[in-house]
């Protein structure tokens, strides 16, 4: 059977943080998420039929902040999924927490609906960090619900950490470096801090970290959950043990996914589609037949942006590119499609037996050398 | 005499930038009906685009308007337009040479200003009857009988009854015409003398060819007449005469002495029309041409290369409509190793240049790099031969020199006291010699000094404005040549000669500049994958250097949610941003980064 990846987009979130672009409303009633919940189950269910003969074998509910999302309207979630869908059994579940709204109670459900990777939103140790994010949790907070989680008998958990803060200096990173080290997760997204156009943040005047220390800062982290077994699998994630995400592994190697709700992503059939970053429209849609699939440029793409893809987004695995394996795909000599020996030399990319990735350092500039490589960008 | 040039005036309106001159043109015409207001675009006479933008007029325009006095006389008013800038000032005097008066437009809150002084002395030198209006009357810090007196004091022309008026609102425009009429005197000229008409403006119509204004001085011009320019002596067949009004050309039958109107005669390029040249006919012609002509030449010169190597026939055809209505602007095609196929270009000074590249950019889409303005440089060589150098990659190499030598200008600085030691600092710091300083009042100063033209073209003007807060005018002419210590300097990336950045300065100069622009170059050359070393050398002597630290880092997009239209989209914002650099040799380069290197300010030294 064909393999899917599924993601359900909850665009709720009790506060905006200050850096974010992403699709979320301001939460101020649960009726208005148990609506939404309906929506979505409405539109799985419509569609189900399109997807008979795939299984899922990832899921990921993001945000927004999921765990809004109160536990009885979860289960309703969970159990439309699996009415609607073939579920593997031994699925990757994973679910996007925020410490603030996390409970015994939801935790539980979680647990009993198959979810099996939490995904926490940390981003900094230090509580000064958290308030000039604009984030609404503590430090005590995310060790709390961090516990609390474990206690429900979670052991695969995620910590999403960010760098490069406005004001933060190398010492002030380490700090959260260690403590999340201390915490042990089997699972580190770390981000670097981008001001995004429209958020508050890029309307503010932020003293910034130069780019010496934000390579400090990287460089450092890398080397540092590196020693500890981490491994750097993506350009920004880390795993321990094999824990690596399948689910975000399958958008890095142009593997099928379907997504449902407003702003939320598709590849399906080799069309990349998306739906309109908005919650009314989606919902009219629905109800009058389907949401309008939005496309980039043309909803099909040609051989050489498929493979210009492919190589943007294997390169930001630790895994790299294999020269046989993209013979295999494309029928094409990986080497003399594009021109990487000046950055093997320069030391942003290795190769070894047929493999071909960037190092740390080069990870850290790598769209300026895809700008170079790639073909139809 | 004439009965016909008893009821014509032609005028002039002369102001500072901002002052309102070009509205109080606007309520002319309209106060005459020349046009309604609702046809009217806001600044008629003003018709490029930039011109609008700088508030500045680059090219005179004349306008014929018919008025009906209150005695009730029918009158002929021409409104003759003047660029406003110092690199115009031969075209300014010649537009006033066709005027017998001026209207000296003055801001009522802000009193006169450098500008209103040195245009109001281009006035007196044309003989003119200058009129003063005062503006702005409706502004509340207006504050009229202190301007009236400060006209009296420092010009020296009576302000008492003088206009006062608010051309935005349309106040008192009434007494501005009457002015005209009573103030200035109508023309004098002999309609049956051998002809004498001056060109004061010209430019190319492509159904026309070129279309020439003219002040007919003496004599009569009709369709038809063969006509002689007495600069050059080329002959042409008058095919079309006529007037302008608001809207465009009148056509007519002839043109009499104190009129102003426009000829056609199947001209090809306004370089044949020159501005203060005279015409008159083939047959007959006058004994004695007009006095004051010159001819425009280039002064400053800097190459001008497309940023697309493919766009190279596009400047070309661009420079060449350009050089249709612009007689000073020359051009000739040069190679640059770093920069490929341009052309290196002559203009009258830095705001011509300016104003050329800017209609490159925008009236002709194209991307443009600009390498540092040069002047030409006299080279007397050790053979016995002298060479010219437009060119800084060209300068022959030190041993073969026997004496170097460069233009040299005279140049007028009119500024209020307070600035006058600023400014004495900065022109001694530009090499200048101090010539004498004259007192035009109590509060105004006149300087003199001779300075190397090399040491204007920078950004002279720029530290004058800066350092006066905008009150300074400059005023200068070629004075000749004179032997001096100059050196080449280059500059290398990456350890390649940069032959676009290569300029000439004086010896005393040099390592204080090479560390300027190399520091300016540092932080206009973004970082890069590699270390790049910018190197300034005299010879294969380094006299300065800089590096920019290798790239570290650029921007991470989240892959979130499976969204890769976000990762992909960055990745192409981010290579259009990278077009537009030039790659020199392994480096890559900014257009402004050229550009930037140029202005070094005076005041962040």
């Amino acid at each position: 059977m064909r393999a899917l990846g599924l993601y359900i987009h909850i665009p709720f979130c009790q506060s905006k943080c200050r850096y974010c672009d992403f699709y979320s409303l301001p939460h101020r009633q649960a009726c208005k998420i148990h609506d939404y919940v309906s929506v979505i189950c409405s539109h799985m269910e419509k569609e189900a039929s399109l997807y008979r003969d795939c299984i899922i074998d990832s899921i990921f509910i993001g945000g927004g902040t999921p765990s809004l999302v109160e536990a009885h309207d979860f289960e309703r979630l969970c159990d439309t999924i699996r009415r609607c869908f073939n579920v593997s059994c031994g699925v990757e579940f994973s679910l996007e927490a925020n410490p603030d709204s996390i409970n015994r109670e939801k935790l539980l459900a979680y647990k009993k609906c198959g979810v099996n990777r939490l995904s926490i939103g940390m981003q900094s140790a230090l509580d000064s960090e958290l308030r000039c994010l604009g984030r609404i949790h503590t430090l005590e907070m995310l060790e709390k619900s961090y516990f609390l989680a474990r206690e429900c008998g979670f052991d695969n958990i995620n910590l999403d950490i960010m760098y490069a803060l406005p004001n933060q200096s190398l010492d002030a990173f380490l700090k959260t470096i260690e403590r999340v080290i201390e915490l042990n997760p089997e699972h580190i997204s770390a981000y670097c801090l981008k001001i995004e156009d429209g958020t508050p943040f890029s309307k503010m005047e932020l003293d910034l970290p130069n780019e010496d220390i934000q390579y400090d800062m990287y460089m450092t982290l890398c080397e540092r959950l590196e020693a500890l077994g981490y491994e750097h699998y993506e350009i920004s994630n880390f795993a321990k043990n094999a824990h690596r995400c399948a689910h975000n592994l399958k958008y890095w190697r142009q593997m099928e996914y379907i997504g449902f709700g407003p702003a939320s992503h598709s590849f399906f059939d080799g069309v990349r589609y998306y739906y309109d970053s908005d919650l009314e429209l989606y919902t009219r849609d629905l109800e009058l037949g389907a949401p309008k699939r939005l496309f980039e440029d043309s909803p099909q793409m040609s051989e050489d942006e498929m493979m210009d893809e492919y190589v943007m987004l294997a390169l930001r695995l630790g895994d790299g590119i294999s020269e046989r394996e993209f013979f295999n795909r494309f029928k094409k000599d990986f080497k003399s499609e594009y021109d990487i020996e000046k950055f093997v030399k320069s030391g942003h990319m290795v190769a070894q037996n047929g493999i071909y990735r960037f190092s740390n350092k080069g990870f850290f500039v790598s769209n300026f050398i895809l700008e170079n490589i790639l073909k139809s960008i | 005499m004439d009965e016909k040039q008893q009821n014509i005036r032609n005028f002039s309106i002369i102001a500072h930038i901002d002052h309102g001159k070009s509205t109080l043109a606007d309520r002319i015409l309209e106060y005459c009906n020349a046009v309604s207001k609702r046809e009217m675009e806001e600044q008629l006479l003003d018709n490029m685009d930039l011109e609008r933008e700088r508030g500045i007029t680059i090219k005179a325009r004349a306008v014929r308007i018919e008025y009906t006095h209150t005695d009730g006389e029918e009158y002929v008013l021409n409104l003759i337009d003047t660029p406003g800038h110092v690199d115009f000032n031969y075209e300014v005097s010649r537009s006033l040479n066709a005027c017998e008066g001026a209207l000296l437009v003055v801001d009522a809150t802000q009193g006169i200003e450098a500008q209103t002084l040195a245009n109001a002395y281009l006035a007196v030198d044309a003989n003119l009857e200058i009129v003063p209006v005062i503006n702005k009357i409706d502004l509340p810090s207006a504050d009229v009988d202190k301007v009236r007196t400060e006209i009296e004091d420092v010009i020296g022309i009576l302000a008492e009854d003088c206009p006062a008026v608010s051309a935005k609102a349309g106040l008192n425009i009434d007494q501005v015409l009457n002015a005209i009429v009573e103030s200035i005197p109508a023309p004098q000229g002999d309609p049956s003398a051998p002809l004498k008409c001056l060109i004061f403006d010209s430019y190319y119509n492509a159904y026309l060819g070129v279309v020439v204004y003219v002040r007919v001085v003496d004599g009569t011009l009709r369709v038809g007449d063969k006509i002689k320019l007495m600069s050059t002596d080329a002959c042409y067949d008058v095919v079309e005469i006529g007037y302008l009004d608001a809207f465009g050309l009148k056509k007519g039958e002839e043109l009499r002495a104190g009129e102003v109107g426009y000829i056609t005669a199947s001209i090809k390029t306004v370089s044949e029309t020159r501005v203060g040249d005279t015409v008159t006919h083939a047959s007959n012609p006058a004994l004695e041409p007009l006095q004051g002509f010159k001819e425009a030449l280039p002064m400053v010169y800097s190459g001008i290369y497309p940023a697309d190597g493919a766009k190279y026939n596009d400047l070309r055809e661009a420079l060449d409509r350009l050089k249709l209505n612009d007689a000073a602007l020359s051009f000739e095609p040069e190679t640059s190793i770093a920069l490929g196929f341009g052309f290196r270009c002559g203009f009258l000074g830095l705001l011509h240049m300016e104003i050329i590249q800017e209609r490159l950019e925008r009236e002709f889409n194209l991307d443009i790099i600009t390498t540092a303005p040069s002047v030409i440089y006299k080279i007397e060589k050790t053979d016995g031969t002298t060479i010219l150098v437009d060119n800084p990659s060209n300068y022959p190499s030190p041993d073969t020199i026997k004496v170097a030598y460069e233009p040299v200008v005279k140049a007028s600085i009119i500024t209020p006291v307070e600035y006058v030691g600023g400014i004495m600092d900065l022109c001694q710091d530009r090499r200048g010699t101090f010539k004498d300083m004259k007192y035009l009042d109590a509060q105004r100063v006149e300087l003199h000094y001779s300075l190397p033209l090399n040491e204007i073209v920078y950004d002279f003007f720029d530290a004058l404005k800066s350092r006066s807060k905008g009150y300074a005018s400059l005023d200068y002419e070629l004075s000749g040549y004179e032997p001096s210590n100059l050196v080449k300097l280059d500059f290398l990336l990456n350890g390649e000669l940069v032959d676009a950045l290569t300029f000439i300065v004086h010896a005393d100069k040099a390592y204080a500049r090479a560390r300027r622009i190399a520091e300016k170059l540092k932080e206009n050359i973004s970082r890069q994958l590699f270390e790049i070393p910018i190197q300034a050398a005299i010879g294969s002597k380094i006299i300065a250097r800089e590096t920019v630290k290798a790239m570290r880092k650029d921007v991470l997009a989240k892959c979130y949610g499976g969204d890769i239209t976000r990762k992909k989209k960055l990745l192409e914002k981010q290579k259009a941003g990278k077009k537009k650099m030039r790659r020199l040799g392994s480096v890559e380069v900014t257009p402004e980064a050229f550009m930037a290197v140029l202005k070094l300010d005076d005041d962040d030294k």
